[in-house]
């Protein structure tokens, strides 16, 4: 809410910061009162990030990640393996993934996960643009890389399901201890899958 | 609601997670003496946090929670069983989801319900198993039963006639099986076939393994599957939101 008594492009401002993830009434009164302070190129270039992300980010036609032009770099890349497609949940999650410079394939976003309770069903999802993607031939394998939880598992054994009649390969991330983890805490379900995948020293 | 203590003890089953936040999730969990509750996980979100797993939907996990201001927290918690055959596989995840939902829609916060509980467990045990879709039509019944919605199904439920062996018609608004002579006043509902309505009347007195060692023809299975799906329609005033992704699953792998 607006503090009484603060001008009214000022309430608006608040008003509008109050609206992002995170950002409580004080937050958004400290931001508000921030950019009043800031330099005026300052004020401007946050307002044309904020429209040009609105108009020149668009969703790839391909793998539905975020960009700014159509087929996105990824999929436009003649250097990368297009038998291979990495599925996952969020467009933050190829960040994720290419930070490690181990994957050379493309990618598939699907927008989030299956989730039956609250809803959320394939029809939601971009299950169908992989389905028809995959039928397009040339793909080998599907990694999905889905979160190692109820929903990104669901989503994952129902992806797999679809593309089974296709004959390509379904793989998954593998499951285990992450780095700087207790033993002492881990839960069993991690800690079993961990113990399958075991790896001579 | 009576006095908690500061720090309380419960076993149950994750129902659902919703985020909040950065790190923090809200659990909604069904346990046998506290009911249903919710808590907060902080920093649950986190790679390194030491609760992450045990909390996970569809698992049950021992949890110790304090009391807070609003909601309770959760400040230890240590897995029971993961159900992990269950959740390889889709079919019964899918079916055990639908259970989670069910429990939420139709309980309320803090009621112990020690018996539905064990209802649950037995049930998720029994996925686990690797048995199928009878689990859930087993638990449907006795739920509806232990909350007090059991459909009568000894005579007819508006004039108590005994019912011929015959198709008769089931009618969620009238509470259970309705003669012919009634029909009229039953407020609609749907015929039902003799093997539906012997089922039904099995699963009153048989245990949840018994219910389903005894394997019903698939069309005899399905039918019984809307059956009971009306009543939990009338009596939730709407459908759970799992049951078209089970619809949706058995139909995938009906194609292929």
């Amino acid at each position: 809410m607006p503090e009484a008594g603060a001008p009214e492009p000022i309430a608006r401002l608040i008003q509008e910061f109050s609206k992002l993830p995170g950002i409580g009434p004080k937050s958004a009164q400290r931001l508000a009162y921030h950019v009043l302070r800031a330099p005026e190129d300052d004020a401007r270039a946050l307002a044309r990030a904020l429209t040009d992300v609105k108009e020149h980010v668009v969703l790839c036609d391909t793998c539905f990640n975020i960009t700014v032009r159509n087929p996105c770099t990824l999929c436009d890349d003649e250097q990368r393996d297009r038998s291979l497609v990495c599925v996952v949940e969020q467009p933050l999650d190829v960040l994720v993934v290419e930070r490690t410079g181990g994957f050379r394939g493309l990618y598939h976003v699907l927008h989030g996960s299956l989730n039956p309770i609250d809803g959320v069903g394939p029809e939601q999802l971009r299950i169908q643009e992989l389905l028809r993607r995959v039928e397009g031939g040339g793909v080998v394998e599907v990694i999905m890389a889905t979160n190692p939880s109820l929903e990104g598992e669901a989503t994952s054994m129902y992806v797999q399901r679809l593309l089974q009649p296709l004959g390509i390969r379904v793989t998954r991330l593998a499951r285990g201890l992450p780095s700087g983890a207790d033993i002492e805490y881990m839960d069993d379900l991690t800690l079993s899958r961990a113990l399958e995948g075991r790896q001579e020293l | 609601m009576a006095a908690r203590p500061r720090v309380y003890r419960a076993e149950g089953v994750i129902l659902r997670r919703r985020n909040l936040g950065e790190a923090d999730s809200i659990l909604t969990v069904f346990s046998g003496h506290e009911g249903k509750f919710e808590a907060i996980a902080r920093g649950v979100r986190k790679a390194r946090s030491r609760m992450r797993g045990h909390l996970e939907p569809l698992t049950r996990s021992r949890v110790l929670v304090a009391q807070g201001r609003n909601l309770d927290v959760f400040t230890q918690a240590e897995t029971v069983d993961a159900y992990r055959r269950l959740r390889e596989s889709l079919d019964a995840s899918a079916e055990a989801l639908y259970c989670l939902e069910l429990v939420d829609r139709f309980t309320v916060e803090r009621e112990p319900l020690p018996d539905l509980y064990a209802l649950l467990v037995t049930a998720l045990d029994l996925l686990e198993a690797g048995n199928g879709a009878a689990v859930t039509r087993h638990f449907e019944l006795r739920l509806l039963a232990l909350l007090g919605y059991e459909p009568h199904v000894d005579g007819c439920v508006l004039c108590g006639e005994r019912l011929p062996e015959e198709e008769t018609l089931l009618s969620p608004a009238a509470g259970g099986l309705v003669c012919r002579r009634c029909r009229a006043e039953a407020g609609g509902g749907r015929i039902v076939a003799v093997p539906v309505v012997k089922l039904m009347r099995f699963a009153r007195r048989a245990t949840a393994a018994e219910f389903v060692a005894l394997a019903a023809p698939p069309e005899v299975a399905q039918e019984l599957r809307a059956a009971v799906a009306d009543l939990v329609r009338y009596h939730l005033d709407r459908d759970p939101n799992a049951r078209r992704f089970v619809e949706g699953v058995s139909a995938l792998e009906r194609k292929d």
